[in-house]
C-alpha cells in the first residue's frame, strides 16, 4: 500500500522557489493494483513518480510506503556515467545487500538488457534506448512489491517493447506497477486504476478507462 | 509463517544498509579514481612525486642540506605530503555530492555517505603515496625512519581529519550556495604558502609567527616533522592539540550542516 497525503511540491529555481507543481495531492494505492498516471506535459507526473520512488522529497506532505518500491525506471538517473554497465549493476547489487548474489544478478541483467559488448563500456556512451534497457533489467533483477515506470518503453525499439510488455505481464500477481505513458494502449493493457493529474490535483479513478475519458474530455 | 521468516531475513537495519552503501561507494570511487582515464593511477603517485622532485632539486640540490636540524629532502617531503593529504581530501570530499548525483536515485545512498567514503579513499591513496615516496628516499640513502612514529601518524591523521572537516562543510555549503566552492578554491592556493610547506615557521620573526600559527595546517606539518626527528626545532607554540580541536569542531559543524540540510540536498 502506498498512501500519499497532502503532497505539495515546487522546485527550487535560480530565482527562488518555482510554481507549485503539485498542490495537495491525496490518494491511496491499494496492494496489487496497477495504476496509470495521465496528464498533459508538465502536469507533474514524473515529479509525482520520483517522490513516490523516494528520489525527490516533497515540499510538504508525506508518502507512506508499506512495501518495497523500486526506483523510477525510465528517467536518466540511477546510472553513473563514468562507470560501465557491469560496474553500475554491481554497485546496485551492493547497496541492496545482494553482494553474494552478484554473479547471478549480473547474468540476469546482461541477458535481459541485451546490450551486448556495451555492457563493458561506460554508461555515458550509451544511447537512451540502451540506458532504458539497462535500467529496466536492473530493477527487474530485484524483487520489489511495486515497480515504477516512467515511460520506460517509449525509447526502446520494438523488440525491447515486446520484452518489457512480457515482463510487466509476468509481474502480475507478484508485484504491481505504477506507470506513466502517453500511449493509451499501454495504459489500457496493464493498468486497472488511473490517476489524472490536473492543475496540481490528482483525481483517482477505479477504472483506467474513466481516467482516460476524463483526460480526453478535458483535452478536447 | 514461511513468508514472514523470509521477510525478516530480507529486512536490513539502518546500520547494515549504511555499511553496504559505504562498501559499494568506496569501490565505485576507487574505480573512478584509479581507472577513469588512461594511467589515472600512475598520475596519482607521479603528481606529488614530480612536485617534490622539483622543489627538492631547488632546495636540497642548490640551497641547503639541512633545515631546522633535519635532512632537507625529508623535511620537504613531509611538508608537501602532509599538505597534499589535507588539500586532496578537502577537494575530493568537497566535490563528492556533485559527482555522485546520479546515485541519489537510490534511496539508500545519502549525500553524507559519498563525502565520507571519498575521504576514506583519499586517506588510503595518500598512505600508499607516502610509503612509495619514503621508500624511494630510503633507496637514495636518506634516513626515513621516524623517531616517534606514533606522533607522525597522529599528525598525518589530524591533517586528514581537517581535510574531511573542510570537505564536509564545503560539500554542504555548496548545496546551499554554489559560490562556496569558488571561495574554497581561492583560499587553497595561498594556504599552500602560509602553511610552512616550503619554509620553516620557526624562521619567521615574532609577532608574525603567531599569525602563521593561527593556521592549523602549520601545526600539523610542524608536528609531523618533529615526530620524524627529535632534533628538529619546530616553531615554539606548535602543537597537535590545536590541530585536533579545530578539525574535530569542523567535523562536528560539517555533520550538523549535513543533518540540518539533508532534505535540501536531495531535493531538486
Amino acid at each position: 500500500m502506498i498512501a500519499v497525503q497532502d503532497l505539495y511540491k515546487r522546485y527550487r529555481t535560480e530565482h527562488g522557489p518555482g510554481r507549485w507543481v503539485l498542490e495537495g495531492v491525496n490518494f491511496v494505492i491499494p496492494l496489487n493494483v496497477n495504476v496509470g498516471l495521465v496528464g498533459n506535459n508538465g502536469a507533474g507526473k514524473s515529479t509525482l513518480l520520483s517522490i513516490i520512488g523516494g528520489v525527490d522529497q516533497p515540499t510538504r506532505g508525506t508518502v507512506d510506503r508499506q512495501c518495497r518500491v523500486s526506483w523510477p525506471m525510465g528517467f536518466g538517473g540511477g546510472l553513473q556515467g563514468s562507470l560501465t554497465g557491469r560496474q553500475n549493476a554491481k554497485f546496485v547489487c551492493r547497496i541492496h545487500g545482494k553482494e553474494r548474489e552478484i554473479p547471478e544478478k549480473l547474468e540476469f541483467v546482461q541477458a535481459f538488457a541485451e546490450i551486448g559488448e556495451a555492457f563493458e563500456e561506460p554508461v555515458k556512451t550509451y544511447s537512451s534506448g540502451m540506458r532504458a534497457r539497462l535500467q529496466f533489467a536492473l530493477s527487474l533483477a530485484f524483487d520489489f512489491d511495486v515497480y515504477i515506470s516512467d515511460e520506460i518503453t517509449s525509447v526502446g525499439d520494438v523488440a525491447f517493447r515486446k520484452k518489457a510488455s512480457q515482463a510487466f505481464i509476468d509481474l502480475v500477481g507478484r508485484s504491481s506497477l505504477i506507470m506513466v505513458s502517453h500511449s493509451e494502449g499501454t495504459l489500457r493493457e496493464f493498468c486497472e486504476a488511473g490517476i489524472w493529474l490536473h492543475e496540481g490535483q490528482a483525481h483517482w479513478f477505479d477504472k483506467i478507462d474513466d481516467a482516460l475519458h476524463a483526460y480526453n474530455d478535458w483535452v478536447s | 509463517m514461511k513468508n514472514l521468516e523470509c521477510d525478516l531475513l530480507l529486512y536490513r537495519n539502518s546500520l547494515r544498509i549504511t555499511l553496504s552503501v559505504w562498501k559499494a561507494l568506496l569501490l565505485r570511487e576507487a574505480l573512478a579514481r584509479l581507472f577513469s582515464s588512461r594511467g589515472a593511477w600512475f598520475w596519482l603517485i607521479a603528481e606529488p612525486v614530480a612536485h617534490m622532485g622539483i622543489l627538492g632539486f631547488l632546495y636540497a640540490g642548490i640551497r641547503q642540506h639541512t633545515i631546522g636540524g633535519i635532512d632537507t629532502l625529508v623535511w620537504l617531503v613531509l611538508g608537501v605530503q602532509g599538505f597534499f593529504l589535507f588539500r586532496r581530501t578537502a577537494n575530493q570530499t568537497g566535490g563528492a555530492i556533485d559527482s555522485n548525483r546520479a546515485l541519489f536515485a537510490y534511496r539508500q545512498v545519502l549525500p553524507i555517505d559519498t563525502v565520507l567514503m571519498r575521504g576514506v579513499l583519499e586517506l588510503i591513496l595518500m598512505v600508499a603515496v607516502v610509503l612509495v615516496v619514503l621508500f624511494g628516499l630510503s633507496l637514495m640513502g636518506h634516513d626515513v625512519m621516524p623517531a616517534d612514529p606514533l606522533m607522525v601518524l597522529e599528525a598525518f591523521f589530524g591533517l586528514w581529519l581537517l581535510g574531511c572537516a573542510v570537505g564536509l562543510i564545503v560539500s554542504a555549503g555548496t548545496e546551499i550556495a554554489p559560490e562556496v566552492r569558488q571561495i574554497t578554491n581561492l583560499v587553497m592556493m595561498p594556504l599552500y604558502f602560509v602553511s610552512g610547506v616550503m619554509f620553516p615557521i620557526a624562521s619567521i620573526p615574532e609577532p608574525y609567527r603567531d599569525w602563521f600559527l593561527i593556521n592549523p595546517i602549520a601545526h600539523g606539518l610542524e608536528c609531523v616533522r618533529q615526530g620524524f626527528s627529535s632534533y628538529y626545532y619546530a616553531a615554539p607554540g606548535a602543537g597537535i592539540s590545536y590541530l585536533y580541536s579545530i578539525a574535530i569542531s569542523g567535523i562536528f559543524i560539517g555533520l550538523l550542516l549535513h543533518r540540518r540540510f539533508a532534505n535540501l540536498m536531495v531535493t531538486k
